[in-house]
């Protein structure tokens, strides 16, 4: 009866120190695995003004995912997620239309990200843009 | 507690699962006499597993190309978080399992415990120990440093004194004249996969064999120490009266895991330096060869026996001589007697021949 | 036929070649025994009167040595070519004129040459002023130091005292910049990503370096200060690893010690099973 006790007092002792051990494991494997935050944050996109005439686009990656800046007609700039709000995929550039579309499902979208047609829920999320001295930044 | 006890009588109406405890676990039996020494199987195990999930986590950073591996094991040492205790706990963890490898096997000589009718589980056991030889050598490029770069060109040099083929050899392992961007891709494919599954699978005859032969006994603290397997028919060794593996033999092996871990950490955290020299922390250099570039530790006395010999082939030769004989030593050594101190012969010889091998070791550090 | 044996003759040319390519081959394993012994001018001159060989024994000791710059690289001349190493349509400049020596010199050096060509030494070139190597010496040229600036050397021309001073108010900083990059070192043996580090370290030496040849102590003493602050600033980073490395070492023992106490608890669970 006395090993017992003694038996259910070592188990309880090295369970604590169990539990303590695989905290002192996964913790470090946790932190191994989950991405830098701040890696990316920060970062701008720039590019020269001359570059960008109007109707065009450029395509670039932005704090880690697809982006788009457009030149409207009539000079205004717009940057864009280039990321379809349906499902993912990135969008494509129809400049005949001049609007988005979506080879996935068929969404498209405006200059201004706005949806015109298909499933995607939402716009396309709008970027900071600024311009300075004929040169472009986004971020 | 009651859920743990309603799951496992869940398991058991469907798989019978007391029967498999009572016969693999609480009933199954080991000699009274067993010693602390036995548990090094389960701790070479441990290692083992330790190393697999330590090495899947490093291929999540490392990249195998002779121009970024460098800089991605610099990036996990310095970058990732705890990058640098995972490469460490993988480095040293690769020397200790050879360490804690030798140290089985001399157990095992000691005891006598390769004799027939366990011819078979060391010569499986000295295949294991080629294999993590193997995989620690393959291992040692991949981070692409000076040292990685230039141990394996002596090492993989060497196989170019035997005769004939030598030299084919050699550019077949590098995978072309020069130490280079092929071996890696090829040294690296050895080590995370074939030779990983190679050691896996040979751990598992090597454990089949043991469970079919029975465990031996050791000879200390008993008469009669001799071996009296006939060869005959088959006999499972069993050991009536003797203690059960689970818990007891169990909570043993738990123990003598904890003790290794807390040696394995202490290297880890407070001088995992001493396996690295400088030169592991530059990157390779095809056109600068450091001065004094020495294997690892447990290659020292290989390295050494070939210089010592006036042309290669003869060291080649005398190192393969002395691994074949202790590869097939259960065939050579048929004497019954079990007990260290009433073989004086083989207790000479063994003792000459470790004093040998730290010898040359010592000497091919210093030399 | 004549097709034939020019083939031949061919054959022959690629055997040649072939045996040529092993033996470059064979020859690779040793290097190149360094530039020194392929030059003419230490073949020639170290075997000649004292007067022309001690500059080949004072060469070998000096910082050029070391890094490869050879005879040629300073004198010119050609130095594979024993018959006209010497002559001047090869390049060759033989001796420098006393005021010649700092250009001589700071074809290399260039920031050197200006600083010292702005310091009161330089303004006083060919006017019984010092050059290069008053204070460096010729041949046997040694990687600079504080040591350069001596009783012996400065007295030969004005009182030490000055010199002293400024000798006085460089010394703390070089004492900081050698234990940085000691600290340094120490690292870059561990593993440590010291490249940043050692980048500033770099750029703080040069322009430390840059004081070497101005006379001015005011201004020494304003710059000393400045990149003190510098070092300083290396030496913050520098004790953030220490303190990273003295974290990760109480974390090992509180690991070490959870493992001893593992198997001790393990020993006792054992030891009530009899």
């Amino acid at each position: 009866m006395e090993d017992e006790a003694r038996r259910r007092f070592l188990g309880v002792c090295l369970g604590g120190l169990g539990a303590a051990a695989a905290g002192g494991v996964l913790w470090p494997v946790y932190r191994y695995l989950t991405p830098r935050s701040g890696d990316e944050a920060g970062r701008t996109f720039s590019m020269a003004e001359q570059d960008l005439p109007e109707g065009a686009v450029k395509f670039f990656d932005f704090a880690g995912s697809a982006a788009v800046l457009v030149r409207k007609k009539g000079g205004e700039l717009v940057a864009l997620s280039a990321v379809c709000s349906h499902l993912g995929c990135i969008v494509q550039w129809d400049k005949a239309r001049m609007s988005f579309v979506c080879p996935c499902h068929g969404g498209q979208f405006s200059t201004d990200g706005v949806v015109l047609a298909g499933p995607p829920p939402r716009a396309l999320a709008k970027l900071p843009v600024s311009v300075a001295k004929g040169v472009i930044t986004v971020g | 507690m009651i859920l743990l006890d309603k799951l496992y009588e869940w398991l058991d109406v469907r798989i019978n699962a007391r029967e498999v405890v009572a016969r693999e676990l609480t009933g199954y039996l080991l000699p009274r006499n067993i010693n602390a020494w036995y548990s090094l199987g389960s701790v070479l195990l441990f290692i083992f597993a330790l190393q697999v999930v330590s090495g899947i986590l490093l291929l999540i950073y490392y990249v195998p190309d002779a121009d970024k591996a460098f800089t991605s094991v610099a990036t996990i040492m310095n970058q990732v978080p705890f990058g640098w205790l995972i490469r460490m706990c993988h480095a040293v963890g690769s020397n200790m399992m050879v360490l804690v490898l030798l140290l089985h096997m001399l157990s095992v000589l000691f005891m006598g415990s390769y004799k027939r009718p366990r011819e078979l589980n060391w010569l499986t056991g000295f295949i294991l120990l080629s294999l993590v030889q193997a995989i620690s050598l393959t291992g040692y490029l991949l981070p692409w440093s000076q040292l990685s770069y230039w141990a394996t060109t002596v090492a993989t040099n060497s196989v170019g004194a035997i005769p004939v083929i030598g030299q084919f050899l050699v550019e077949f392992l590098r995978g072309g004249k020069q130490v280079g961007p092929h071996t890696l891709g090829r040294f690296f494919a050895l080590h995370v996969a074939l030779i990983p599954a190679g050691i896996a699978a040979l751990i598992g005859v090597h454990l089949f064999l043991l469970k079919r032969t029975g465990i031996s006994s050791p000879p200390f603290g008993r008469s009669d120490t001799s071996n009296h397997w006939t060869g005959e028919s088959y006999h499972y060794e069993k050991h009536p009266g003797g203690i059960p593996f689970f818990p007891n033999y169990l909570l043993e092996d738990l123990r003598s895991i904890s003790l290794y871990l807390a040696f394995f950490l202490a290297v880890v955290f407070f001088n995992p330096y001493v396996f690295f020299p400088s030169a592991a922390f530059v990157p390779a250099n095809p056109y600068l060869t450091p001065a004094h570039i020495k294997p690892e530790w447990y290659f020292l006395a290989n390295y050494q026996t070939l210089k010592i010999f006036p042309s290669e082939i003869i060291g080649l030769a005398v190192q393969g001589l002395a691994m074949t004989f202790l590869a097939l030593l259960p065939f050579i050594d048929r004497g019954a007697e079990r007990h260290p101190l009433k073989r004086p012969v083989f207790m000479t010889c063994t003792v000459l021949g470790l004093l040998l091998w730290i010898g040359l070791s010592i000497w091919g550090h210093y030399s | 036929m004549n097709y034939f044996s020019l083939s031949k003759k061919n054959g022959m040319f690629v055997w040649t070649l072939c045996i040529l390519a092993a033996l470059t081959v064979l020859a690779r394993p040793v290097p190149a025994l360094s530039a020194e012994n392929e030059i003419v001018c230490l073949q020639c001159h170290a075997n000649l009167p004292e007067q022309y060989s001690r500059p080949v024994a004072l060469w070998r000791a000096s910082i050029h040595a070391e890094n490869g710059i050879a005879c040629n690289n300073c004198h010119g001349g050609d130095p594979k070519d024993m018959a006209d190493a010497m002559n001047p349509a090869r390049g060759f400049l033989g001796v420098p004129r006393q005021t010649e020596i700092p250009a001589f010199c700071g074809r290399c050096h260039v920031g050197v040459l200006k600083d010292y060509l702005a310091s009161a030494h330089g303004r006083a070139l060919g006017k019984r002023g010092p050059t290069c190597v008053t204070c460096h010496g010729n041949h046997r040229v040694v990687k600079a130091s504080l040591d350069l600036i001596n009783e012996k050397s400065c007295s030969s021309c004005h009182s030490y005292e000055r010199a002293g001073a400024i000798k006085a108010a460089m010394q703390a900083t070089e004492a900081m910049l050698l234990a940085t990059d000691m600290r340094i070192a120490a690292y870059k043996q561990i593993g440590a990503d010291t490249d940043r580090l050692e980048k500033g370290l770099f750029a703080t030496r040069n322009r430390f370096h840059t004081l070497f040849h101005n006379v001015d102590l005011t201004r020494i003493k304003g710059e000393t200060a400045a990149i003190r602050a510098e070092i300083q600033k290396i030496d913050q980073a520098l004790a953030r690893l220490d303190q990273v490395g003295a974290q990760r070492r109480k974390a090992g023992a509180a690991a070490v010690g959870a493992s001893l106490l593992a198997a001790l608890l393990f020993h006792l669970l054992r030891k009530t099973y009899r």
